[in-house]
This record gives structure tokens, sequence and C-alpha cells, in this order.
């Protein structure tokens, strides 16, 4: 797992605009656990340190790795199906968290 | 995750059944790529996940194509495992007791069919989660109140339906459940209590009416598909008043049971009042390694360190008071003059009125996913396993029950997680293991520690009232009275409302007449 985040840390950032409605996706699916105080944020700022525990504010995030951890799920996270976030979906929610940023 | 077929279904049949269901939902709807069986593997088993690999998943969205997949399922002898949402963490989430199983994904079935503001009901379908249903109040200004469990990633039909508890005055949520409507095996709808009245006006208020009661019946077992549930809901109380506090000795749990518990069957405590050990309030506040770096249990040195930095005590308990202020005010008196016969405790008061903000510590029902920290507790990939016994609410039960669970979670390497919820007449002691999936020698432990926990607690005659899917046949076998009278008793009725075996096979140990081999 660990070489798996260590390559995602080293691939470069979608170039692409975020899709129509991928923040909203984002709110509604992930939001829960991967919002200021959510259980996702805590356990990432235990494991990786507060500077990453906002995934929303990350730019370090590849979109195939991405897409990887919702579909395998990653250390305590459990994996997400197709049916609970649709393929279109994660699209929308993966373009969002890589959008060109200033 | 490669493709197990079904127990005694060729791959042809299975392609066949595949194409099938997949007229009936559409492709998006059937999902069985190597990956999408990686997605309902339980993620957080103690052990190998696979040995509960699904073969597939369906995920309609009507009882007329659940109806229609039963139809196919019977013919060629495809076992299907229904479930809600999948967020039964530390009990198997959605995986089935047997590898090749498909699932019957309920979740895009969501509709909130129902919600009754005068009379304090809902009637929804099993995709509602938690946080759907408090969305819908809230947005609509409806003033009912949910019970909510501490991981409210889930379903509100799927939590009733395993028996889901929270700390509310509607805590026991199997409880509150109030007609459903269900497909049988053999897709046959009904509607149960006075549901079954094709225009009764009273459906989700009353749960006992004319003849036999199924609505229990459908709760932790396997004879019908749950598409429809009533639920009673909260009337919103004009006020809260919330009265925590520690107490610093782990034989404290004798006394503090003995104080809680009368005051909750007299009704001066109207819910499921929780007390909780140091180690559990630790989980959801840092992780073990700042603590302790050891492999084995934290010794009580490093225990009693921990509970002084965190400021929490060796067990800690929160009782709320709902309703009108004045009578909160007279009930927390006599709470407060209860305690003081044992001890001096400082009591954290929180005050919440009709009008303000909701907030969990107020005993509103507010839904969250915080509870998920625990899995965090050991590091490397976490997970957890519940192991919950029902006992007499007496002190006397409670320490002894602590007393051998800790013993018991200490010899297997763990630190003992645990806390007793009080009902009226009994305690449900809700212990959890948390390991870390990556260390194999710990997972072994905590299998093993599992299957110790069974047989102390039935050999002391307390009951568990759930169980992951690796261990409901041994919880099964405990169930002994006349030879296992009631476990024949479920074969005999799954034989008879599903003759071909194909809901379920093994939930609550209820194996069909040609899988009873399995066993375990």
């Amino acid at each position: 797992m660990k070489t798996v985040a260590g390559v995602a840390l080293l691939l470069l950032c979608s170039s692409t605009f975020a899709a129509d409605g991928g923040q909203e996706a984002f709110t509604a699916r992930c939001l829960k656990c991967h919002g200021d105080s959510g259980t996702g944020t805590v356990m990432l700022a235990r494991r990786l340190g507060k500077e990453k525990s906002l995934i929303e504010s990350r730019t370090d995030l590849a979109p195939e790795f991405i897409r990887h951890v919702v579909r395998n799920g990653i250390v305590s996270m459990p994996a997400i199906t197709r049916v609970e976030v649709t393929d279109d979906e994660l699209k929308a929610i993966t373009q969002y968290l890589t959008r060109p940023r200033p | 995750m490669k493709l197990t077929l079904p127990r005694g279904v060729s791959a042809r049949s299975f392609d066949q059944a595949i194409n099938a269901f997949t007229r009936i939902v559409g492709a998006q709807w059937v999902l069985n790529t190597d990956e999408d069986r990686t997605t309902y593997l339980d993620a957080y088993a103690p052990g190998n996940a696979e040995t509960y690999a699904p073969s597939a998943a369906i995920a309609p969205q009507s009882v007329e194509e659940i109806q229609a997949l039963l139809k196919v399922a019977n013919e060629y002898k495809i076992p299907l495992w229904p479930f809600s949402r999948g967020k039964n963490l530390g009990y198997g989430a959605s995986a089935p007791c047997m590898a090749g199983t498909v699932m019957l994904d309920l979740s895009r079935m969501k509709k909130i069919i129902d919600v009754d503001e005068k009379l304090a009901y809902c009637l929804v379908e099993p995709g509602v989660g938690f946080f759907d249903l408090y969305e819908h109040l809230q947005k609509n200004n409806i003033k009912l109140w949910m019970s909510i469990p501490a991981n409210a990633w889930g379903s509100v039909i799927g939590n009733a339906m395993d028996r889901g508890l929270s700390y509310t005055p509607y805590g026991e949520h199997s409880k509150r459940v109030c007609g459903m409507e269900v497909v049988l095996p053999n897709g046959d709808v009904v509607r149960t209590g006075l549901g079954a009245m094709g225009n009764n006006v009273s459906w989700q208020l009353s749960q006992n009416a004319f003849g036999p009661s199924w609505d229990q019946m459908f709760m932790q077992s396997n004879f019908g598909i749950v598409t429809k549930m009533g639920l009673h809901l909260m009337p919103e109380p004009e006020a809260t008043l919330s009265l925590s506090a520690s107490l610093p000795n782990s034989d404290d749990i004798e006394w503090i049971i003995d104080t809680l518990a009368p005051l909750r069957l007299r009704g001066v405590i109207q819910h499921d009042a929780n007390v909780g050990n140091g180690i559990r309030a630790a989980t959801l506040r840092s992780l073990r390694d700042e603590w302790y770096k050891g492999k084995g249990p934290m010794p009580q040195a490093v225990i009693d360190e921990m509970h002084k930095k965190l400021g929490v005590g060796a067990w800690n308990f929160s009782v709320r008071f709902y309703g009108n202020e004045e009578v909160n005010d007279a009930n927390a008196k006599i709470l407060r003059r209860e305690i003081a016969k044992h001890s001096a405790v400082e009591f954290r008061e929180t005050r919440w009125q009709r009008g303000q903000p909701l907030a969990r510590d107020s005993g509103a029902a507010v839904p969250s996913v915080n509870a998920l920290q625990v899995v965090n507790w050991r590091g490397g990939r976490g997970g957890h396993i519940g192991f919950s016994p029902i006992s007499p609410a007496t002190g006397a039960h409670a320490i002894k029950q602590y007393r051998v669970a800790r013993k018991r979670y200490e010899e297997h390497g763990f630190d003992y997680f645990g806390s007793f919820t009080i009902r009226e007449r009994h305690l449900n002691h809700v212990t959890l293991c948390v390991y870390d999936r990556d260390d194999a020698e710990m997972t072994k432990n905590a299998r093993s520690l599992m299957e110790v926990l069974v047989k102390d607690s039935a050999a002391d005659g307390y009951g568990e009232y759930r169980a992951h899917v690796n261990y409901m046949d041994h919880i099964a076998d405990t169930y002994d009275f006349n030879h296992h009278a009631l476990w024949r008793l479920n074969e005999t009725l799954k034989d008879a409302v599903d003759p071909n075996g194909i809901l379920a096979p093994g939930k609550s140990g209820i194996w069909p007449k040609a899988m009873r081999g399995k066993r375990a």
C-alpha cells in the first residue's frame, strides 16, 4: 500500500477541468467522511499529517490512484461499489479532485 | 478477484442466469467484473475476505424487478444475499456466508415513502440511509428525531433488521419496526401486521393485530426480502439535559450498573444509557502507537497514564433526559442523588432547548461516521469484529462479564474494548476486537478470541445478539435448548418458504436442506 501511495505522489495531476457535477458528486458521496472533521480526514491526519488530511485540498492525487482507492479501499477505508458511486460519478469526482489549481 | 461459482451451479448455468438477470435490471446493474467482486468483500475481514467471495452483484430498483430476479434464481438455483447498503461493518459488511453467492444490492431502492409528523413514523425502502432520512427531516422541518447508531453510514432498514442499537429512547431499533413489505423467495409479496389488510389505515401505527406476528421473523433471518419498513420516530422533545461523567476504577462497573439499571427500569432514565471503557474512548481520539508500541495488550500502568492524559476514566457514561425542562431537572436530581451514594463524581452538563441547532452531545440524533475511527487503533489496514452478549441488568453480571472478557482479550494480545448498554431488564455488553489486517498472527488471534468468547458466554448462560458471518453457525449452536429445537424450527420454516434454498444460505446458521452439511 505504501508503494502505491508513493507512486501516486510522483504522478502529475490531471490537467482536465472539473467535470460538471464533480464537486456536487464529491459532496454527496465523499464529504461525510472527507469533510473538515470527517472520520477519513481525521484518520489521514493521524497517519499522514494534517497537511495531507483534507483530500479536497490536495494536489498530489492522480486520477488512477483515486479510482483505485475508491474501488479497492485503502487502509481503513472500505471499497465503494459501482452502485454506491457509479463510474460516471467517480469520473466526475476524479476530475474535480485533480482540477487545475492556481 | 476471480469468479467463484455458486456451489453446485455450472459455469453454463451461471452465465445463463447472469444473462437473464441482465435482461431484468440492465447491464449497468449487474456487476460481475473481478473488481466488482472485490468491492463486495468484507473490508474488515479477520483473515482472508475471499473465503466469502461473492460471484456477482445485482442491483434492482423495484419490487417487480426483485420478483423477476427471484424467478431466475429459483430456476438456476442461484443463491442470493440481499442487503440494504452493506455497511454492517464489524459483522461482515455485505459479505455472504457462502462463497459464490450473488449479492442482491438493494441500495438503489431509496424512496422515503412517507413521514408522518403527527403520528411520528416513517415508511422507507432499504436503500435509505441514516443521512438520507436525517436530511429529509431537516429539509422539510419535520420535528421528529431518529435513533442513529454510532456508525451512521448504513441503512435504516438494514440496521433495524440486524437489531442494531443506539443510546436513545428508541435505541433498540428492531422494537420500533412497525409493518413490513416482504418479497418471499417464491416471489409472493406480503405485508405484515395491519398491512395485510389491503385498505388498512393503521399499518405503521400498531405492531400487533390479528394472528401470528411476522415482523420479528424476518429479522436476522433468510425468509424474505424486506422492501418497505415502517419505523417509529421520536417526537422532538422540548428540551434535553445531558449528564456525563467518568469513573476511575475498573470495578466501578458493578455499582454504576446497579445504580443506573433500576433508574432505567423505573423510567427515571428514558433511554438506553451506555457505560464504556477508557480504551473505547481512546480509540476515537488517538492511535495506540501514541501510548504503547508493544505487541501484547497495553499494560495497566500505560492505560492509567493514557486515561489521565485524555481526561477519561476506566468507565465513562452519559445519561440524557428528554422532555419538559422541569421534569428533566427533577430526574437529573434523582440521578445525582443516587450516584452520590457511591461517588463524588463531577458531572459535565449539556443542555439543549427546542429551536437551538441540533448537536450530538445534546442527545439529538445527528448522523456521523466518526465511530469508524476505532479501526485505525492498531495501524495498518484496520479492522474490527464485534462480540456482544446479552445478560441480566445487574452489577454482578456486568463485572463478571467484564472480567472474563478482558482476560480473554488480553490472553489473545488485544486491548479490551467494551461498553454496556442498559435496557430495562438486560445489558448488551458490546465488545470490539480491533486488529491490523496486515498482521496475519493478529487476525488469527482475533478469530481464536471470537471462538473462545462464544464458548465462555454460552457456558455462563449469556447469548450473543448478533454475529459476524464467520460465527453465525457457532452462535446458532449455543442456542441449544431441547437439542437445538429453535434451530430445527428455523430450518423447517426455511424449507417451507424457500424450498430451493436460494435466499441467504447460512444467515444466522439457517441453511437450506441441501446445504445443511455446511454448518460449521
